[in-house]
């Protein structure tokens, strides 16, 4: 790897470590928005294990300024970054848990070095979005191309909505005020950059390499991760448990935190 | 859960009214579950889907009426959003109607807060903007397009500048040669309009240029540490000449905690104040040009440091003060007819400080003058910058005639050019027309420098420069590239391909003669002794000179001056000879005025302005010992640790000196 190591990772990687347990948790968020994602999920594992949450260079609070088109072109720069942090914070034994493309990101990351992790748990894993020979994955090229048209249509539209607006949430005051509207707020070209190399990666191979033990959590209605696809993930890595939610969408740590957990603190007890 | 009837008469008229108006509003309403199923859809939105409430209603999702892309980015960012916040407003979304075809929609939607229900659920309100969506289409394409015309713009304007200035170098280096050659009264002033004229253009092609680069954001900031009082100082000795001339006064002052060594861009800053103070002697006709440098505020190693030019000229009126920061705008048509100008310098000078994150301030009032103020934050520099002190060696003329330069350029106007300078100055060259000649030549022969074209057909300038540097040479010549560039623009690859120097073209001769003395220096440095006992006629290679009879034999002391320079430029017709030695003794006289002055204040700076001054004359009269004896002179003011007895001897025999030269000139006058 030729990249530049990084001056100030915690700062860069906008690190928030908690949690009162030895046992490290990594949190890492899927393509769309930041680690804001695990703000229902993360806190109920503090009592027990040390919970890590990150931003993605490019995502959320992270150091803009490290974001490089041709090396985040594909998701191994990703996973690398995922040792990186592990690395930085001496992390050992770490759970990873990864939303959506995270959850490939975390297969990758445990193929480099499998001494890092303990157990993966995938949250709507996907090798590969779109379509091919004697495989499911839900979209066809076309619908590709047409959210990337999508991404550039909603930054027009969002051009002045956009703009982080402080309004008040009186419905849901533990927000603060600070957070309205600035979520999900990435730059359009490292968006459309993060979402070329999530859907067009196709990773089916790395999953039978995988040497740790995961967790494949499906939910029961998924445009972006079908079922089939869920059930491909299970039966290519050889130790997998695949857990069908009753949740639907692509989100269910939003969607359903608690059923989210408890799917969650039952694999951990295996 | 069921939808609301409105047509229920138990209902209060209140509700009645809300409901109807919810079902006919004049924006389309769905209300979902957190799965996206559609729980409630007003009629509007079914008019615009072309659905029936059956067919949706239960059925179908929201995300299920979008297109694919947009179904990606409602579970990817729309829906986290919302149950982040609890709301999201106006995300643009294609809905796809019954019939397949597509409508353009803003999307606001929210969670509504329920404590009591079991479901959550959300309401979207859906407004048609297909016209807002065609308009700023228009307008992104428009803006696109005008954003792509004016790169293009300032692209073609760069190459364009860049492509005039080969010929201008043309015209400006024969205008010069022409100059010198003996013309009569009507020829010579074409000669300097000529000169005077592609001088201007020059000037205005560079500041295209400048302001093409600028806006096509080629222009970054340099941090490097210089030295603030050698940058002003060098600024005052070339300015000093022009303010002298019209009689006004510059004055630069540096508040004593301005930090000596800082660290920034000193070339912006140079072209900055450069503007300025050539703007402020330019509209002034009488009294003071002054900079002031003070520090305005300090962050621990960081300074704030203002900068301001006053002057006591035209002043501007308050309502063009906006203006003239306005690409080719000056104050009035009459100010560009009397003074002349582009009006690009501010334009160019505000861009700049826009770059160090400043902004120009001006002040003016109109009859009394001007100032133009800026503030720049630099850090003090821990190491100092190398001083320039060093390239202000003894100069000599002498010391060219021992070099021996080779010219290479693929360009025969070029090379005329060139080497019609060093014919004059009497510097032994040869020429080559490719690289690959050049290299040739110097496997035979060795030269001190080579002066190098950098855009040359086949092998350039810096593949010339590698392969020379290759060489198993004795010594490595000096090369000097040569070229339309601007230094700072090519300093790294003029480096990587070993290249010591650079020559801008279009060069005046003293930039040229300046680069040559400066490396000559290098190879040789030369006292004021024993310039005396150079032989003061050296053959040069590629010319035999003649000696005129009337300038050698008729004045009593050849060491002093000769006018052999004279004659040959005259052909030896003796009425041209007489018209330039008058001339030049009309010269000698305010020079020994000038010397004399400085003498009685001890000026170190009267010396340099004289020096500067008289540069040409001396050399055209070979008048080396006084040029040498006035800076011997200087550099005893300059140093602290010589007697006074040293510059009093020194000066006597300037005095002498130049009664000597008064009285040979005179003499050759009146015969």
């Amino acid at each position: 790897m030729t990249r530049q190591p990084f001056a100030d990772l915690a700062r860069q990687f906008n690190i928030t470590i908690s949690g009162k347990g030895s046992q490290p948790m990594l949190f890492a968020h899927g393509y769309g928005c930041d680690q804001n994602m695990w703000r229902f999920v993360s806190p109920h594992f503090e009592a027990t294990h040390k919970t890590v949450l990150f931003d993605y260079i490019g995502a959320g609070k992270s150091d803009v300024s490290a974001y490089d088109p041709t090396t985040y072109s594909s998701l191994d720069a990703y996973a690398d970054d995922v040792i990186a942090i592990c690395d930085h914070l001496n992390l050992s034994n770490v759970i990873f848990v990864g939303h959506s493309v995270s959850s490939m990101i975390g297969v990758l990351a445990a193929n480099k070095r499998s001494d890092l992790f303990s157990k993966l748990v995938l949250v709507g894993p996907s090798p590969r979005y779109i379509n091919d020979e004697g495989y499911i994955g839900g979209f066809d090229r076309g619908s590709i191309d047409d959210l990337l048209e999508a991404l550039d249509s909603n930054y027009l539209g969002w051009s002045t909505s956009m703009a982080p607006v402080i309004m008040g949430n009186p419905e849901r005051p533990e927000l603060g005020k600070e957070l309205s509207n600035s979520f999900c707020q990435t730059d359009p070209e490292i968006a459309k950059n993060f979402a070329r190399a999530t859907f067009l990666s196709d990773n089916r191979d790395d999953l039978t390499k995988l040497k740790v033990p995961a967790l494949v959590m499906q939910c029961s209605q998924d445009v972006i991760a079908p079922l089939e696809v869920g059930t491909y993930v299970a039966e290519q890595i050889p130790n997998s448990t695949l857990k069908i939610l009753e949740a639907t969408g692509h989100c269910p740590n939003l969607s359903a935190p608690e059923e989210t957990v408890r799917t969650i603190q039952e694999f951990l007890k295996t | 859960m069921s939808e609301p009837d409105i047509g229920n008469d138990q209902h209060s008229p209140e509700l009645t009214i809300a409901l109807e108006l919810y079902d006919n509003a004049p924006c389309g309403s769905i209300s979902f579950f957190k799965d996206g199923t559609i729980y409630a859809i007003n009629q509007t939105m079914l008019t615009w889907l072309g659905y029936t409430r059956e067919e949706l209603v239960e059925q179908r999702t929201l995300p299920s009426l979008f297109r694919i892309g947009g179904q990606i980015f409602f579970e990817t960012h729309f829906f986290p959003l919302i149950k982040m916040q609890g709301f999201v407003n106006e995300v643009y979304f294609d809905v796809v109607r019954k019939d397949n075809s597509i409508f353009h929609a803003l999307i606001n939607a929210r969670e509504i807060p329920s404590k009591s229900r079991q479901k959550e659920l959300f309401q979207a309100t859906i407004l048609d903007i297909s016209d807002r969506w065609k308009y700023e289409k228009e307008l992104l394409h428009a803006k696109r397009k005008a954003e792509a015309d004016s790169k293009a713009k300032a692209e073609f304007l760069s190459t364009i500048s860049h492509e005039i200035r080969t010929p201008l170098n043309t015209i400006l280096g024969i205008g010069h040669l022409l100059h010198e050659t003996p013309l009569n009264e009507n020829q010579k002033e074409y000669a300097r309009l000529l000169l005077h004229s592609s001088e201007n253009l020059l000037s205005l092609v560079n500041n295209l240029l400048d302001l093409s680069k600028i806006e096509a954001q080629k222009v970054t900031l340099e941090q490097m540490p210089f030295h603030l009082g050698e940058l002003l100082e060098l600024m005052h000795e070339t300015f000093s000449v022009r303010a002298r001339a019209k009689g006004i006064q510059l004055d630069i002052s540096i508040a004593k905690n301005v930090p000596k060594h800082l660290t920034g861009d000193p070339v912006k800053l140079n072209q900055i104040l450069t503007n300025l103070i050539g703007n402020a002697i330019k509209f002034t006709k009488t009294g003071t040009v002054q900079l002031a440098v003070t520090v305005e505020q300090k962050k621990a190693e960081t300074y704030q440091i203002h900068f301001s030019v006053s002057d006591t000229g035209i002043g501007i009126p308050p309502e063009k003060l906006e203006a003239i920061f306005q690409e080719f705008s000056q104050a009035s048509y009459d100010v560009s007819v009397e003074f002349g100008g582009t009006g690009l310098g501010l334009t160019i000078c505000q861009k700049l400080l826009e770059l160090h994150q400043s902004k120009m301030e001006v002040k003016s009032t109109l009859g009394k003058g001007s100032t133009f103020s800026f503030s720049i934050w630099y850090t003090a520099a821990d190491t100092p910058s190398p001083t320039k002190k060093a390239k202000k060696e003894r100069r000599n003329l002498l010391i060219l005639k021992d070099m021996d330069v080779l010219v290479v350029d693929d360009n025969p106007d070029n090379i005329f050019i060139a080497t019609q300078y060093l014919d004059q100055w009497e510097v032994p060259y040869a020429t080559a027309e490719s690289g690959k000649k050049a290299l040739d030549m110097v496997r035979k022969r060795s030269f001190d420098l080579i002066l190098l074209d950098l855009q040359m057909p086949k092998m350039d300038g810096y593949e010339t420069a590698r392969k020379l540097r290759s060489l198993p040479l004795k010594t490595q010549p000096v090369i000097v590239a040569f070229s339309a560039s601007a230094a700072g623009e090519v300093a790294d690859l003029l480096e990587a391909a070993g290249i010591d120097d650079h020559l801008s073209k279009p060069f005046k001769p003293k930039d040229f003669m300046d680069t040559l003395l400066e490396h000559s220096s290098h190879r040789k440095k030369i006292s004021a002794d024993n310039v005396n006992l150079k032989p003061s006629v050296a053959a040069s290679e590629g010319q035999k000179k003649k000696k005129t009879k009337a300038a050698s034999e008729d004045t009593p002391n050849t060491v002093s001056f000769k006018i052999d320079r004279y004659a040959k430029m005259a052909n030896n017709r003796p009425e041209y000879i007489k018209k330039f030695v008058l001339s030049t003794l009309d010269a000698f006289a305010t020079y020994k005025q000038d010397f004399q002055n400085s003498v009685k204040t001890k000026d170190p700076e009267g010396f340099s302005n004289l020096i500067h001054k008289s540069t040409m004359s001396f050399y055209y009269i070979e008048a080396d010992r006084l040029g040498s004896l006035l800076m011997a002179c200087r550099d005893a003011l300059q140093d602290d640790t010589a007697d006074d007895g040293t510059f009093k001897k020194l000066a006597a025999e300037c005095q002498a000196e130049f009664d000597t030269i008064i009285r040979g000139l005179t003499h050759i006058g009146e015969t």
